[in-house]
């Protein structure tokens, strides 16, 4: 499934969230551009966090190389949203 | 009901369901953590088989479960001759055995005489792999690794390579190479059914809608999802019995 627009991406991520992080759709569906992520969510441990990329590039149809991964693109729900739309939509 | 089995490497525990003729269903879980996760998942399939009248069976593999051979001592090679052993434990009965793996389970039950394989959204080793590489990369910072980080080259050679931990699981660097050439078995002839979530573009006999609970640190347990698949399964080794 390749999402068409910057909707579909977002949608997309906060699936990924809801369903790693094991996060409520109500939780999820109020997350703003700065509601922060990694750091702010106890549940997004090193494992969550592999969770979330692979399951982004596989919902997405993108490959997120070793080097993208830090702590900017984790920072905020804006920050990966653009990160994962910059990917899926080029 | 516990059972047990033996292997070349040892004795493991079983859990056994349903009736003690016809058809065996034997589960593999997938490799590390997500092993921990699908347990009870895989479990109330087993259940749920049982009362459509089917028989299942939960194999320990070594490294998993209560075995006594801890994880770093484990190998792909290890688990799929175990998992071999369990099903020659109903072939010598005269039953079919049928394999059904999740995840990286998938990966497990090549060496076994089984019928048909039944796989929940495959993982292949490459793909693993690379999950535990980034998982390690994150624990670590950040820092990108490179292809063979999981080798310690400031020992001597003949040191031999310690164990890796990743997230908590210390396991071997030849397990770590070896996933990175293992595929799930699919041969000609052979029936094998793989069912995906409908968020997994892969290709797949049947996709369903449902969460990947694998990826959940407390999974819960999904009762619509494992009665679908029970019943998914249960169609499946009757179509191919018939």
């Amino acid at each position: 499934m390749q999402p068409d627009g910057s909707l579909q991406v977002e949608d997309t991520v906060r699936g990924v969230l809801r369903d790693v992080l094991g996060l409520s759709a109500e939780r999820v569906a109020d997350f703003r551009a700065d509601t922060p992520l990694f750091g702010a969510l106890p549940e997004l441990d090193s494992l969550a966090v592999a969770g979330v990329l692979t399951e982004l590039e596989d919902r997405l149809g993108i490959l997120i190389e070793d080097d993208e991964v830090d702590g900017e693109m984790l920072e905020s729900f804006g920050a990966l949203t653009r990160f994962a739309a910059a990917k899926a939509l080029r | 009901m516990i059972d047990h089995y033996d292997w070349a490497g040892g004795r493991e525990a079983m859990l056994r369901f349903g009736p003690a003729t016809g058809p065996v269903v034997v589960a593999a879980l997938p490799l590390f953590e997500e092993a921990n996760r699908t347990r009870a998942f895989v479990v109330t399939i087993l259940r749920l088989l049982a009362a459509r009248g089917i028989a299942g069976a939960l194999p320990d593999l070594p490294g998993q479960g209560e075995s006594l051979i801890p994880t770093h001592k484990t190998s792909i090679l290890k688990m799929q001759d175990a998992f071999g052993f369990a099903c020659d434990k109903f072939d010598r009965e005269g039953r079919n055995c049928y394999a059904i793996g999740l995840r990286s389970g998938a990966l497990l039950d090549a060496l076994a005489l089984a019928v048909g394989r039944w796989h929940l959204a495959p993982q292949d080793g490459p793909q693993l792999f690379r999950e535990l590489t980034r998982i390690k990369q994150v624990e670590l910072g950040g820092r990108p690794l490179g292809d063979s980080w999981y080798f310690d080259n400031a020992l001597p050679e003949e040191a031999g390579d310690p164990p890796v931990e990743i997230a908590g699981t210390p396991i071997s660097t030849d397990l770590l190479t070896d996933l990175q050439v293992k595929t799930p078995f699919d041969e000609p002839g052979i029936p094998r059914r793989v069912v995906r979530l409908d968020t997994d573009p892969n290709p797949a006999d049947r996709k369903v809608d449902a969460a990947p609970l694998w990826r959940r640190a407390e999974p819960g347990n999904d009762p619509a999802l494992t009665a679908l698949l029970a019943d998914d399964i249960a169609t499946w080794v009757r179509t191919c019995e018939s």
